[in-house]
Parts: C-alpha cells; sequence; structure tokens
C-alpha cells in the first residue's frame, strides 16, 4: 500500500513560489503522469517526494507515514533524474547495481540483476564504459536502469525517456507500461509527450505555474478540460481559442456564427474547437467564409490556417483538401464538439 | 625589426631574472656540492672533490639521517594531519548558512601570516610558565600540567605538527571546498535515494570524485613539508638535541655553523632532488588531469 499524499505543499526558493499550496493524492499503483510547461514545478514535485528538496509548507504523505521528516533513503523511493544524475566515476553496470550493493545484495546475483535490466533498456555492451563515454540517450538509460533494478515502494520518473529516438522511446514506453502492470508500484511520472501521458497514465494532472489545473484520466483531460489552460495545453496541434460573445445561443465573433450552443447571453467567452472537429467546405456552405492564410500538408491530413481579421484557426482537413491560399472558403464546426470558457475566470461553462 | 625577435627581446628581462636568481645559484650549489670550501678560510670554493661531499653525507655525518628520520616523521604526520582535518572541515563547511560563509572567510588569515611569526608566537605559548597552550592543556589533561613542551622529543615534534597544520590547514580547506564546490551535486542525491546514508555518499560518491583535488593537496603539502624550516629555527631550535632537526634546518646548519659549504650543497641538492622529482610528478598530475 503506497499512495502519496500531498496537503498545502508550498516550495519557495527566496521570494519565487514554485509549487502553490499543493493538493494531490496519488492512489496506491496508480501511475500518475505530470504535465506542465516547463518551469511549472513537476521537478520541484518530484524533489519533494522522493525527500531531495523541504517544503516551505505542508504535508507529504507515503503509504499513511508522514514522511516530511525523513531522509530519502527511509522513504524507498527509486527516482530517474531529469538531468540523469549518474555516478561519473562509476561504470555503467556499477551505477546500475549500486542499489543493490548498498543492500548487501552478492557480487554474482547483482551482476545477474545487472545484466537483465541492461538488457531492457538495451544497454548490452555498454556495461563496462564509464558515463562520459556514453551518448545523451545512453546515459538517460543507466539512469533508467538504475531505478527499474530497485523494487521501491514508490517509482519517481522526471522525463525518462526525452533523450531517445523515436523507436526506442516507442520500446521503452512498452516496457515501462508492461513493467508498471507487472509490478504495480505507484508511479509519478513527468514528461512532455502527451502521446506518452496518455498511454501511459492512469490518471494526468496538469500544472501551470505551480498550481494543478486539473487531475483526471486522460479521456477526462482531453475530452473534458477544466479550464483555458487545460484546453490549450493538451492536443497537438492545440485547440483553437477564440474570444467573442454568445448571442442567445449563438457564438459570434469577426465573420463566425456558430448556432446551437444552448439559449444563453453573454459577453465575453472563448470558444474552444479542436482542429480535428471541423472541416472546410465551399464558401456559403458553414458557418462562416474565411479566407486561407496558409495550408501545409502533414502526410496523414492537411493542416489548414484559416484567418478572421487577427484570429487564426487551425482545420484538420482530409489529406485530398488542398486549397490555395486566399482562397475564401466556409468554415464548418460541430457544435457538439465546442467548448465554451468564461473568458474572466478561465473556467468552463456547461453548454 | 621582425616580430620573431621582438618577441624574444619582450621575454629577455623574465627569463634574465629567473637565470639570475634561480638558474644561477642552482647551478653554483650544485657545482660547489663536488668542491671543497670551508668559508672560515675561504671566501671562493676551492678544488673538486668528486662525490667526496655526497660520501660524507651519506656515510659519516650522522646527523644526516637523524635529519632524514626528522623529516619523514614531520612529513607524514603533518601531511596526514592537515589534508584529513582540511577534508573534514571543508565537508562541514561546504553546507551554505550564514555562519558556514563567515567561517570560510576567516579562514584565510592563518594562512597570511608568516611562518617564522607564527614559530616565535607558538614557542611563547608553549612556555612551561606563563604559556596558553601549556596552560589550557594543563587544565585539559592533568598529566600535562607544568609540561616543557618543546623540552621533550615527542612533544616538541608535536607541537611542530601543530603549528604547521595550524598555519597551513585553512588554506588546505579552502581548496578543498573550490572541489567540492565543483562536484555535481545530483550524483550525490542519486545516492541519497539509492539508499545511501550520508557516510557512504561520501566515500562512494564525493571522495572517489574529490579525488584529483586531494592528490594536489597532499602532494603540495608534502613538498612544503619537506623543505620545513622557520619553525624549526623559531620554535624548537632543532632541539631537543637534534630531534626536531629537519633536513633543510641540517642544510643551514652544515652551511652557516659548521662553515662546510661543499657538505651544505651536497645535502641541499639531496633534498632538493626529492623536491624535483615530487614536483615533476606534481606538474604531470596536472596536465594529465587537464586533458
Ligand atoms: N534551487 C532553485 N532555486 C531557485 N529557483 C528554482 C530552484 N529550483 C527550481 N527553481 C524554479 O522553480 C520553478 C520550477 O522548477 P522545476 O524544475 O520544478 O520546473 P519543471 O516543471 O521541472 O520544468 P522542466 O519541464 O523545464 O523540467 C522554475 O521556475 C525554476 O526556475
Ligand atoms: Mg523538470
Amino acid at each position: 500500500m503506497a499512495e502519496i499524499v500531498l496537503s498545502g505543499v508550498t516550495k519557495r526558493f527566496g521570494d519565487f513560489v514554485a509549487v502553490h499550496t499543493l493538493d494531490l493524492a496519488v492512489v496506491d499503483r496508480e501511475f500518475l503522469v505530470l504535465l506542465g510547461p516547463s518551469g511549472c514545478g513537476k521537478t520541484t514535485t518530484m524533489r519533494m517526494i522522493a525527500g531531495l528538496e523541504e517544503p516551505s509548507a505542508g504535508e507529504i504523505r507515503i503509504g499513511g507515514r508522514v514522511v516530511n521528516d525523513l531522509p530519502p533513503r527511509a522513504r524507498d523511493v527509486a527516482m530517474v533524474f531529469q538531468n540523469y544524475g549518474l555516478y561519473p566515476h562509476m561504470s555503467v553496470a556499477d551505477n546500475i547495481g549500486y542499489p543493490l550493493k548498498l543492500r548487501g545484495v552478492p557480487r554474482e546475483e547483482r551482476a545477474a540483476q545487472v545484466r537483465a535490466v541492461a538488457a531492457k533498456v538495451r544497454l548490452d555492451g555498454l556495461l563496462e564504459r564509464k558515463p562520459a563515454a556514453l551518448s545523451g540517450g545512453q546515459r538517460q538509460r543507466v539512469g533508467l536502469a538504475r531505478a527499474l533494478i530497485r523494487k521501491p515502494t514508490v517509482f519517481l520518473m522526471d522525463e525518462p525517456l526525452s533523450n531517445l529516438d523515436a523507436k526506442l522511446r516507442v520500446e521503452m514506453r512498452a516496457e515501462l507500461k508492461h513493467l508498471h502492470h507487472e509490478l504495480a508500484v505507484t508511479t509519478v511520472y513527468v514528461t512532455h509527450d502527451q502521446i506518452e501521458a496518455m498511454t501511459l497514465a492512469t490518471r494526468v494532472a496538469v500544472m501551470n505555474k505551480g498550481i494543478i489545473h486539473q487531475l483526471g484520466t486522460p479521456d477526462e483531460i482531453y475530452n473534458e478540460p477544466a479550464d483555458l489552460f487545460v484546453a490549450g495545453f493538451i492536443g497537438s496541434p492545440a485547440m483553437n481559442l477564440i474570444d467573442g460573445r454568445i448571442d442567445d445561443g449563438t457564438f459570434v465573433a469577426g465573420r463566425l456564427r456558430i448556432d446551437g450552443l444552448g439559449r444563453s447571453t453573454r459577453e465575453s467567452v472563448v470558444l474552444g474547437i479542436r482542429p480535428e472537429d471541423m472541416t472546410i467546405g465551399p464558401a456559403g456552405s458553414g458557418h462562416g467564409d474565411l479566407p486561407v492564410y496558409s495550408s501545409e500538408l502533414t502526410g496523414d491530413s492537411t493542416l489548414i490556417t484559416l484567418a478572421d481579421g487577427n484570429t487564426r484557426i487551425a482545420v484538420r482537413a482530409d489529406k485530398t483538401v488542398r486549397p490555395a491560399i486566399d482562397d475564401v472558403v466556409a468554415l464548418r464546426i460541430d457544435p457538439r464538439r465546442c467548448y465554451l470558457f468564461d473568458a474572466a475566470t478561465t473556467r468552463r461553462l456547461a453548454i | 625589426m621582425s616580430d620573431r625577435l621582438l618577441k624574444y627581446l619582450l621575454l629577455l628581462p623574465a627569463i634574465l631574472i629567473v637565470v639570475l636568481t634561480t638558474v644561477y645559484p642552482l647551478a653554483f650549489s650544485l657545482i660547489t656540492s663536488f668542491r671543497d670550501w670551508d668559508l672560515t678560510r675561504n671566501l671562493e670554493p676551492t678544488g673538486f672533490v668528486g662525490f667526496e661531499n655526497y660520501v660524507y653525507a651519506l656515510t659519516e655525518d650522522y646527523d644526516f639521517y637523524d635529519a632524514v628520520r626528522v623529516t619523514v616523521w614531520f612529513v607524514v604526520l603533518d601531511v596526514a594531519a592537515t589534508v584529513l582535518i582540511a577534508l573534514g572541515l571543508a565537508v562541514i563547511l561546504r553546507r551554505n548558512g550564514t555562519l558556514h560563509r563567515a567561517t570560510r572567510v576567516l579562514l584565510i588569515l592563518p594562512f597570511a601570516m608568516s611562518p617564522a611569526l607564527i614559530g616565535i608566537s607558538w614557542r611563547f605559548m608553549f612556555n612551561p610558565e606563563v604559556g596558553v597552550f601549556t596552560y589550557v592543556l594543563g587544565v585539559l589533561f592533568p598529566w600535562l600540567r607544568g609540561q616543557a613542551w618543546l623540552a621533550d622529543p615527542t612533544l616538541a615534534m608535536a607541537a611542530m605538527v601543530s603549528c604547521d597544520v595550524w598555519h597551513w590547514m585553512p588554506y588546505m580547506t579552502l581548496v578543498l571546498l573550490g572541489g567540492l564546490a565543483s562536484l555535481p551535486r545530483d550524483s550525490e542525491e542519486a545516492a541519497r535515494i539509492d539508499g545511501a546514508s550520508e557516510w557512504r555518499v561520501f566515500l562512494d560518491v564525493t571522495l572517489p570524485q574529490l579525488r584529483p583535488v586531494i592528490a594536489v593537496v597532499t602532494i603540495l603539502k608534502t613538498v612544503f613539508a619537506l623543505k620545513m624550516f622557520d619553525q624549526v629555527v623559531t620554535l624548537t631550535g632543532g632541539g631537543p638535541g637534534n630531534r626536531t632537526a629537519t633536513l633543510a634546518y641540517l642544510v643551514y646548519r652544515v652551511a652557516f655553523s659548521a662553515f662546510d659549504m661543499g657538505a651544505a650543497s651536497a645535502l641541499a641538492w639531496i633534498l632538493t632532488a626529492v623536491l624535483i622529482a615530487l614536483g615533476a610528478y606534481y606538474m604531470r598530475f596536472l596536465i594529465v588531469k587537464a586533458h
């Protein structure tokens, strides 16, 4: 049993607040992904759970036990560092085997376990090298292997795959997914890769500026964003966020008129619509006629940017649709896929 | 004038100074070590005697082996104590508190003092009747009350070692602090996460990475300890007997008490050879490390 509970955890560096009264409960055996832009406090949160950073306020519990005053080694946490944190004077094998050495595992057994985990992260053949003689991606996998060789209460992984090539990243993702299924160890995982987040996470916590904006399943985060930040941050290409107003259930902005959005009337709202939930058609056949600003072929689809005054609207259309720049086309929007946000509070509004 | 010529012309003053102040005296003493020169009778060296001065130093002059024994003891105790205490202090002072920072600044003070002056003041403080060290140590360890420290061979050596440790240890602490500051913190953090106690972190992660700096500090301190002279003169006068007379002090006595410049030069060159070997090792170490 190892749930992690953060209650009112704050971290200040001088006057700067890196993590702001964070409340977060990671359920036992959960795979929780921390997602957020650079500098939002993900690493700081991890380091506080690990015991490398002392919270300025608040309480951290692991498995029901308050760990605020426990040193890292008493917390039984394995961590993959964002900047690897390898032992430069030890060989790869000694790096990976060090946690076992500390636990008094005999040499032969240690060597066998090192070989097994090194094979998992595709490091075989590099075991005798020193970290300085490895590429960034190889070093990262040494850090990963050093964590995976343990059976800790909690795994903390800070962007463990960020430096791998696309193919290796997919392989490692599968390894991690399988390993989590096999060991069922509570895991907190930081990533910038949304596919990684979506595929690995039991739940995702979306952070910005030291605050959690939404905590939910990948499905909830994607389909029911709680506010403008989550809506704009999740999804690639990003959701279109268009300033306008609601006039008796019709969204009005520039040349756009989208009806079927309830019955209310409201000033200053933001309409959110994902590029893949729109198409284009001949002028006059949709919710507004707009000139094509640019058109990019991405392989499986065409990414079309339309201009409505100074507002740019991205549309993901079928790859056979190939409008020319400055063509005027109609934007067709599925009103059921639209989100409305209060421009002042940034919270999502019910439609 | 060509650039090439100008280049050498500009170097000339520096080369001249080095030649006049270092190379010439060194060469002169090397030659003297193969000649007979009794300063009471001649103002210039006289006839060449081959290796006679060296043979005399190594076989006849029993003071030489006493001086070697004293020097070796002094170097071993001095270097070990200085490096170990400096390392311990550096680890403690590494943390970033206000008190730690203030102490780090104060550390430079002992090193700013003249070694001869330190010797004289320590001699006074070891005075059996009025010395503050004698008094405090006598209170802490009653059997040492009223002890004439500098009259006992072991205690005189201890006094000389502590005096030099006091002088050098702060500076070495600063050097080691610099070394510690340049270590990446994340490998130590990783070790803590991996389950290492603070002691294991130090042994397994900090110390191995600090080894080059420790080596530099040790070699440097060895060189300086080998040529220990000032405090022998000012603190113990080489005594009791010749029990704290180091090699450098012996050279001085043979030259300016016995006025046997040939034998003194030979002795000096034996010491110099060891120093040059250590110096070369030190330079090679630095250069290898730089690559
Ligand atoms: N030791 C420190 N002293 C001062 N400020 C710090 C310190 N550590 C982190 N910060 C600040 O705290 C904020 C959060 O940092 P953190 O490393 O947690 O970001 P992150 O979310 O992990 O970002 P990234 O995705 O770039 O790794 C940043 O603005 C950073 O500048
Ligand atoms: Mg980070």
